[in-house]
């Protein structure tokens, strides 16, 4: 009985072990210089991955042999970039057609959880290029486009993906549209705060019968609060309550300080998303403590301006200390190269940003945008295991990623993109020794 | 005296060609010649437009304008292929077929995108109508000397090139109008049709002068054509192509479409995949015109693969990069740091992708594209390694003359935003 019950225990331990393993992978990565971004100076060391989280950070941390073991010796040890304002999961791509930008001037109900394809190209692409969390849009061309949220790009079934639903909702203040009414950008600001009323009311309603159900629970009747739900206001309660960010998607002077106005005015919890025009308002976005999703490093200046404006904009938007990403320009025809996200980066590092700013405009700030730090963006103890181990800085543009880890998985450094050259490469070679 | 007046006047007409052509020496920089590798602490100087001399121990003539360059990266002013700027219309999409259609004739050398573009050391493009029409019309190499006349800024001499366009575009232009070309089938029937005109139109010419040389009378010219007369100067082989196209199979039947009509294909643009016939290409001896790693914004670019220039390069396949906008023209040194992401391309082979590859695929090699005694005194100046990412342009000179400076025309420059 004594030795069944040895038995028993050495299977049970076998299989907790086993589930385990499944679960996620236990990784050390030795002797890799990390750039932990926060809470840590750089340096090498080494980092151990325990279910899905960084557990060590440390000089030589041993572990049983059978572990995982990345040696990162000569390599840097960056934690995965975070891009915003992607359609990662969206795209169509492949044979599922387009999925963002819903018909409608206000539709802040769409949600991409409904959309999400995990088996999108994109997602593979990205991640490849050290890319491990994005933010994705339901669309930007409407004037309220609806929800966003955030993926980790791993996983085969979208809620596996997505950590946070509804992380902000998107307005554009400069979606005119043709021939109907808003048509111009006066008319968005308006047809904004005739909506954002509206929500107000119903979200007073909703709290005026909430009170209400609960001090007579027994005698209301729920049938009729159902008959009357808004989706599109019940998307937009939590926005009015400050619950939800939004961002306002501008492309110049006039649509920045429209969203500033409708910020101040519904003491809402805005996000500025801006394609030019921005230094004017740097000192009261400052001063509001307003996040800033730069846009317009790669937009060519007007005429009058100088050729570099926009490449220094980022160094000013540091110095004023402005919390700020760059946008991945990833909801438009761009959308395909997000992993591309470093590009805004260096060309500010070469017309004066700090590189330690750009990195963190690459991973800790956007992941404190959209209020997921504490899970992202930095090589932290407790954090999700979101790795990249890349050859140089990911502020070069030469600079390779060598092994990517997201939610302590390590993920296959492979593509379509690199399923295409093995086996063209391949056909080239064979065609090439036939002649 | 007002004799003497005339007289420097006359001189001073006489002298306009070289007016703006300043010598200069750069001091002390480290040069990349692209052909002949790396000199640290040279010295070059250009003079009468000429790259005069260059070397470690050069002595610079006396009077000449000396800019140190010490700590900085020299390179060949950055040449790009395949671009739309300085030009006022892009394309005369009324009809698939408009070879009589000359860039030229659109020019804008006040174009405030050549102001931004040499603003990232580059010095010669390319510029050309869009895709629209099978054959769109003839591009225009130019030096981007920035609101000098036109006769400045178009390159003499050299054999402009006919452009023409495959795939989508065409198809949905006019596909959509409910007119043919609306398939590629379409298309490469528009494309031979066009082309065997030409050859009747050039037979009637040619049978025209002979008749004329020997003497017979009563001739009756044949009729001038427009269209057609541009492409029996592209059968002639006094224009050369560059023709867009995405799909492996439109690049082997442009190949052979060429070599049906004995026409010259310099360059394949917007060639995205271009590395799955990487062998065809390179017996071609055509040029990959292209991105580094776009794909998937429409459906005919899925496949682009940043990795295929390494096959393109083991097959031996020529290759440009280019930008085909004004916004990446601005930085395709950047670009060029992106080969060596993807691919084990040498840095030097990266840098001729924006220099000497794109100078041979304009016909330009003899004159640009590299840093060699003779060759014109076209010069890009970085403040680190053009493939260093956080490097940006410092001066970009072309034949001996500051077109950008960065000291004086920066926003940083001034120590602040506007």
């Amino acid at each position: 009985m004594k030795k069944f019950t040895h038995v028993f225990l050495v299977v049970f331990f076998l299989f907790v072990i086993a589930t385990a393993g499944l679960a996620s992978d236990t990784i050390l990565i030795k002797n890799g210089t990390i750039i932990p971004v926060k809470g840590g100076s750089s340096g090498v060391s080494d980092l151990l991955i325990e279910n899905g989280k960084i557990s060590q950070i440390r000089k030589n941390i041993s572990v049983p042999t059978g572990i995982k073991v990345i040696d990162a010796t000569g390599k840097f040890v960056y934690p995965g970039l975070v891009a915003v304002m992607t359609a990662i999961g969206v795209t169509g791509y492949p044979r599922a057609g387009n999925d963002t930008d819903e018909v409608g001037t206000s539709t802040p109900h769409m949600d991409p959880y409904d959309a999400i394809n995990p088996e999108d190209d994109c997602i593979e692409v990205t991640r490849v290029g050290g890319v491990t969390t994005v933010h994705t849009v339901s669309g930007s061309r409407s004037v309220i486009n609806g929800k966003s949220v955030i993926l980790h790009l791993e996983g085969t079934l979208a809620e596996d993906m997505i950590i946070n639903r509804y992380v902000a909702q998107i307005f554009n203040m400069g979606a005119t549209e043709q021939n109907k009414y808003p048509s111009t950008r006066p008319g968005v600001v308006s047809y904004l705060r005739n909506m954002l009323n509206q929500a107000k009311d119903y979200a007073k309603k909703q709290s005026e019968k909430d009170q209400k159900s609960e001090q007579d629970k027994k005698s209301e009747n729920d049938k009729e609060d159902f008959s009357k739900r808004d989706l599109a206001m019940e998307a937009l309660v939590p926005v009015v309550t400050g619950k939800v960010p939004v961002v306002f998607i501008t492309n110049s002077e006039v649509t920045i300080r429209n969203a500033l106005s409708l910020i101040e005015e519904y003491k809402l919890n805005g996000i500025i998303r801006a394609g030019s025009g921005i230094l004017k308002y740097a000192d009261r976005i400052a001063e509001a403590n307003i996040p800033v999703i730069w846009a317009g490093t790669e937009s060519v200046p007007q005429r009058w301006e100088p050729h570099d404006l926009n490449f220094h904009t980022a160094a000013v938007l540091a110095e004023k200390g402005v919390l700020f990403t760059f946008d991945s320009g990833g909801y438009g025809p761009g959308s395909r190269n997000v992993r591309n996200i470093n590009r805004p980066a260096a060309i500010s590092v070469a017309h004066g940003l700090q590189e330690k700013d750009a990195l963190e405009a690459l991973t800790i700030n956007p992941a404190r945008i959209l209020g997921i730090a504490n899970e992202v963006g930095s090589l932290e103890k407790g954090k999700v295991a979101n790795v990249a181990i890349w050859t140089g800085s990911p502020i070069q543009e030469r600079s390779r990623v060598e092994s990517v880890i997201i939610k302590g998985k390590l993920i296959p450094m492979s593509s379509f993109q690199t399923r295409l050259f093995d086996k063209f490469r391949k056909i080239v070679h064979e065609r090439m020794k036939k002649k | 005296m007002g004799k003497k007046f005339l007289l420097i006047l006359a001189a001073m007409i006489l002298m306009a060609p070289h007016i703006w052509a300043q010598d200069i020496a750069l001091k002390g920089g480290t040069i990349l010649t692209i052909t002949n590798g790396t000199i640290e602490n040279g010295t070059i100087v250009i003079q009468k437009g000429k790259i005069a001399s260059m070397g470690k121990d050069i002595t610079i003539p006396d009077g000449i304008r000396i800019i140190d360059v010490t700590g900085k990266f020299i390179m060949p002013g950055i040449i790009d292929s395949h671009t739309h700027i300085a030009i006022t219309d892009g394309n005369e999409a009324t009809d698939p077929v408009t070879p009589q259609i000359l860039m030229w004739e659109a020019l804008d050398p006040g174009s405030d995108s050549i102001r931004k573009t040499l603003a990232g050391g580059v010095t010669t493009v390319k510029t050309m109508h869009g895709s629209a029409n099978v054959i769109g019309g003839v591009n225009v190499s130019i030096k981007l000397k920035y609101d000098r006349p036109i006769d400045d800024v178009i390159i003499p001499g050299v054999r402009q090139q006919l452009k023409m366009a495959l795939g989508e575009n065409p198809k949905r232009v006019y596909g959509e109008r409910g007119r043919s070309p609306s398939t590629r089938m379409g298309n490469a029937y528009v494309a031979r049709k066009a082309f065997v005109e030409a050859q009747e139109y050039k037979a009637k010419w040619a049978k025209y002068e002979k008749d004329k040389a020997a003497g017979k009378k009563d001739l009756t010219p044949p009729k001038k054509d427009l269209k057609m007369e541009t492409l029996k100067m592209t059968l002639e082989k006094k224009f050369s192509i560059d023709c867009h196209t995405y799909r492996a199979e439109e690049i082997v039947w442009i190949i052979n479409f060429c070599k049906e009509f004995g026409l010259d294909l310099l360059q394949i643009s917007h060639c995205i995949d271009g590395y799955k016939v990487a062998d065809v290409m390179a017996e071609a001896g055509v040029f990959y015109g292209g991105w580094v790693d776009s794909w998937g914004f429409k459906e005919e670019a899925y496949d682009g693969c940043p990795y295929g220039m390494q096959i393109m390069y083991e097959a031996g396949t020529k290759m440009v990069i280019n930008s085909d906008s004004p916004v990446v023209g601005r930085y395709l040194f950047r670009e060029a740091a992106k080969v060596l992401k993807y691919t084990d391309i040498p840095e030097n082979e990266a840098l001729k992708m924006i220099t000497l590859n794109a100078a041979e695929s304009m016909e330009l090699d003899d004159r640009i594209g590299s840093l060699e005694k003779g060759k014109d005194g076209d010069i890009a100046v970085f403040d680190k390694h053009p493939l260093d990412s956080t490097t940006k342009c410092l001066m970009t000179i072309i034949e001996g003359e500051i077109f950008f400076d960065y000291a004086k025309q920066s926003v940083t420059a001034k120590g602040g935003s506007r």
